[in-house]
């Protein structure tokens, strides 16, 4: 099945996208789209196989089912204030 | 006990926004903190025109109500207000804004810091800085 994945900040801009798109077998969990979206972006690998996912605008632990209608999104060096 | 989050586009006006208080709780105020973020005019040594803020939201919105209702029980305050932008804030001008009210100024003071740092690391808003 297919996850959107939202990017946001420096990333979105290093990626030139706003979201990037994996594909897992169902059933899935957080951690499956992280090594999902390592294998897909091999030069980033070790930085999308720890990077923080949140699902449904929660942060999600690596156990976490996924499926493709959660909104997933990647959360990770954030600065506001 | 209460806390007000809010996002909104551009800087902040100059006026804080007020949680709302019961009268018993405003009774029982005795140190109002505020902190104040406003844009440098220089970023890791060169000159800024503005920095750019992206939030995610609804998540932004709700980390930063959990993280004032977990700051607020854990140091036991009366009220947080916090106020942050969003799109550009051109130098010299606020972009955050945290508003602490307690019955005495140490838990205040010490809440402010931690909230600061965890907003820092939990709450998915983003900054660019737009150079000259």
């Amino acid at each position: 099945m297919t996850i959107r994945v939202l990017i946001f900040g420096a990333l979105a801009r290093e990626m030139s996208c706003k979201e990037l798109v994996v594909d897992v077998c169902a059933p899935a969990t957080v951690r499956d789209v992280n090594a999902s979206l390592a294998a897909k972006f091999p030069p980033k690998a070790c930085f999308f196989q720890s990077a923080r996912l949140a699902v449904n605008h929660a942060f999600a632990t690596l156990y976490e089912p996924v499926q493709t209608t959660d909104e997933v999104a990647l959360i990770e060096l954030v600065g506001g204030g | 006990m209460s806390v007000l989050v809010h996002i909104s586009p551009g800087p902040l006006s100059s006026e804080r926004l007020l949680a709302s208080h019961s009268a018993s709780a405003a009774h029982a105020v005795g140190a109002t903190v505020v902190f104040e973020g406003i844009v440098r005019a220089s970023e890791q040594g060169r000159t800024i025109r503005a920095l750019s803020y992206e939030a995610y939201e609804p998540m932004a919105t709700n980390s930063l109500t959990q993280l004032a209702n977990d700051i607020l029980s854990k140091h036991a305050l009366i009220a947080i207000t916090v106020e942050h932008s969003r799109g550009e804030v051109a130098t010299g001008q606020r972009s955050f804004r945290l508003a602490i009210d307690s019955a005495h100024r140490k838990e205040a003071l010490a809440a402010m810091d931690e909230f600061i740092d965890r907003m820092k690391r939990d709450v998915p808003i983003w900054k660019t800085a737009i150079y000259i």
